[in-house]
């Protein structure tokens, strides 16, 4: 039914030649051709989106400024005491801090790391084809699928690195009862699982700054380094704008890994906040919280994505790409 | 030509370079690792898994390929082969809407005047922002009235549209946006000349479309396509959330069920399955991502982002 009312739309310029019997008609659809192609275009694919994703999205907005706790119970209007009881309940605050500064050390790390693996794949190694594959291949796998081995590589009795641990004459380590090994691991395996795309990333920017600036700047003497501060650098701007707010965007919503390796625990304390909104929403059916939490999410991601746009774009305006607004990663 | 191998291992060999292939290869080899283990944990049957006191690299005494055959032959513990015939489905239908989709409303961003057209592309992009947990039980509310559906009178009265196949295919012709993006980016770099003269020629838009532009974003859709495969393929929320028959699992939702059933206390997972549908994930992930990886690079230079 659904793909009939696409195709159906699809003969575009259908509008316009029934339009043209009338020639005040006529006109109207020649001046807003463009327009009447889009519509015809865009509606249905907007019209479903809308009912898919708009609507479901506003609905959960809407349950924030209610008390809705199970499923059964009917929802009462509280106007804004999830908001206040976000930034007074610890569990709250805490996991929003926490993916802020989570989200930062992830995308850090894997910048970093996958920059200096972009600029050793940039240089004119044999086989450096299989090295991008070999980095590229942990982004491919699923989630639910990988976190189960790491599980199963930290298990404390049977754990490889608790049996190397013990193989090496270290006492081993329950890694599933503290905060700081929990949140090392999801770190772990964030960067793990991203460090190959961001390469990629960089090394499609290196490949693109332009080769004549090198040789400018070796005719003007410059080595290396020179090199890569003076020109490589300041060429990949508009690509770090990129990849810093889509990988800030996707690290700053983690919460697949935490559900699968973690659980949130010890304690909750490595809780982040889209986390948080899984388990309201699915354990404890407080959707009025999860309405909240998400909304809050989404400030928070919105506020530092055009912060951090307008705070690169101001410092070198010639030199940045307009992107508008951030992909999902 | 020997000469010049010679010549070209030395400078492979110069110190620089070496360092290098050291570096990305051992952090490779560290990457892998893993997916590596994995494979090996494959061969083990589950009574010596869990006997065997498991090194870096565990080979097991008696190799069994009884957890490869599982992937093609199902077995009593796990409808497999289903599993992996309803992911596969689920893959194809998407990717060729995700295509669809993003190709028109990559054109009409990129090509088409007409007021109000980028702020409806900003808010589009801007709602990519919103994390996508809050839509969930929205989303099961709303599957679950679905109007003259699964027993359903006009909102209420049955399960709707939950635990069919509708929750597959409702997603389809919804906009995808991150594809629209790229394809806007990537058409924006064809010249329009291109489709004045494909115009002049009296081609209408669908022509323009279909015959002049989307040759020229082969690898731009590339990506799309291999980015929304692997997607789908690892999706575990979709079935996980709204469906519970066994026939409608996808390999994703079985590990997560097999999982959270691990998680219960006092549980033994049954870890040589858990691997088996693991690898049944990653082998096609692998070669999807093998036969396809040029254009990754290719689509990414593509779009623009690089600048």
């Amino acid at each position: 039914m659904n793909d009939r009312k696409a195709v159906e739309t699809a003969p575009l310029h259908l509008p316009v030649k029934s339009a043209s019997t009338q020639s005040s008609l006529k006109k109207f659809a020649v001046r807003h051709k463009d327009a009447l192609i889009a519509a015809a275009i865009l509606s249905p694919m907007i019209l479903w989106w809308l009912v898919l994703s708009g609507f479901p999205t506003m609905f959960g907005f809407f349950l924030g400024f209610f008390e809705w706790v199970g499923i059964a119970d009917s929802p009462k209007f509280v106007w804004f005491d999830n908001y206040v009881r976000f930034f007074q309940d610890p569990l709250y605050y805490e996991a929003l801090w926490r993916s802020i500064w989570l989200g930062g050390l992830v995308t850090s790390i894997t910048l970093i790391a996958g920059f200096g693996a972009a600029l050793l794949m940039n240089m004119p190694l044999f086989g450096k084809g299989v090295y991008r594959s070999i980095w590229y291949i942990p982004a491919v796998t699923s989630t639910v699928a990988t976190t189960q081995i790491f599980n199963l590589l930290l298990d404390t009795n049977n754990g490889v690195i608790n049996n190397f641990l013990k193989s090496i004459g270290k006492e081993p380590i329950v890694w599933q009862y503290s905060v700081f090994w929990g949140v090392f691991w999801i770190v772990v395996y964030s960067v793990w699982k991203g460090v190959g795309g961001a390469a990629l990333i960089w090394l499609a920017g290196l490949q693109s700054v332009d080769v004549s600036l090198y040789e400018a700047a070796e005719i003007d003497g410059a080595g290396r380094w020179g090199k890569l501060w003076n020109v490589t650098l300041p060429g990949l701007k508009p690509i770090a704008t990129y990849i810093v707010i889509t990988s800030l965007i996707g690290a700053i919503q983690i919460y697949e890994q935490v559900l699968f390796m973690t659980n949130g625990g010890p304690y909750g304390k490595t809780e982040v906040l889209v986390f948080r909104i899984y388990r309201d929403a699915f354990w404890d059916f407080n959707m009025g919280m999860a309405g909240a939490s998400s909304l809050i999410m989404a400030v928070v991601v919105f506020v530092g994505t055009v912060f951090y746009y307008r705070w690169s774009t101001n410092s070198d305006r010639s030199n940045t790409i307009k992107i508008k607004g951030g992909p999902k990663s | 030509m020997r000469e010049s191998f010679a010549k070209k291992l030395a400078f492979q060999l110069k110190p620089g370079n070496l360092l290098a292939h050291l570096v990305l290869l051992g952090i490779g080899l560290v990457l892998l690792y893993p997916l590596v283990f994995m494979i090996l944990a494959g061969f083990f049957t589950k009574t010596e898994f869990t006997t065997t006191v498991l090194g870096l690299l565990p080979f097991p005494e008696a190799p069994t390929m009884r957890n490869f055959l599982v992937l093609f032959y199902g077995s009593a513990e796990s409808a497999i082969q289903k599993y992996f015939v309803n992911s596969g489905y689920r893959t194809l239908y998407n990717t060729f809407w995700a295509l669809l989709t993003s190709l028109l409303a990559g054109y009409v961003f990129a090509r088409l005047r007409f007021k109000g057209k980028d702020q409806l592309f900003l808010i589009l992009l801007g709602t990519q922002m919103i994390p996508g947990t809050i839509a969930l039980i929205p989303t099961y509310l709303e599957f679950a009235r679905w109007p003259f559906a699964g027993g359903n009178d006009i909102f209420t009265g049955g399960t709707g549209i939950l635990n069919t196949w509708w929750v597959y295919f409702i997603g389809g012709p919804s906009i995808n946006i991150m594809g629209a993006f790229l394809v806007k980016q990537s058409i924006e770099k064809v010249p329009y000349e291109l489709d004045e003269a494909a115009k002049v020629d009296g081609a209408g838009t669908i022509r323009i479309i279909f015959q002049i532009l989307l040759p020229l974003q082969l690898p731009i859709m590339a990506f799309i396509a291999i980015t929304t495969a692997l997607g789908t393929w690892n999706d575990f929320a979709t079935p996980f959330f709204y469906t519970s028959s066994d026939a409608l699992q996808t390999l994703p939702a079985a590990i997560t069920r097999l999982s959270s059933a691990a998680a219960s206390p006092g549980a033994v997972p049954n870890w040589p399955l858990i691997i088996t549908l693991g690898l049944g994930m990653t082998i096609p992930a692998l070669l999807i991502f093998f036969f396809f990886q040029k254009y990754i690079v290719q689509g990414l230079a593509n779009t623009g982002i690089k600048g």
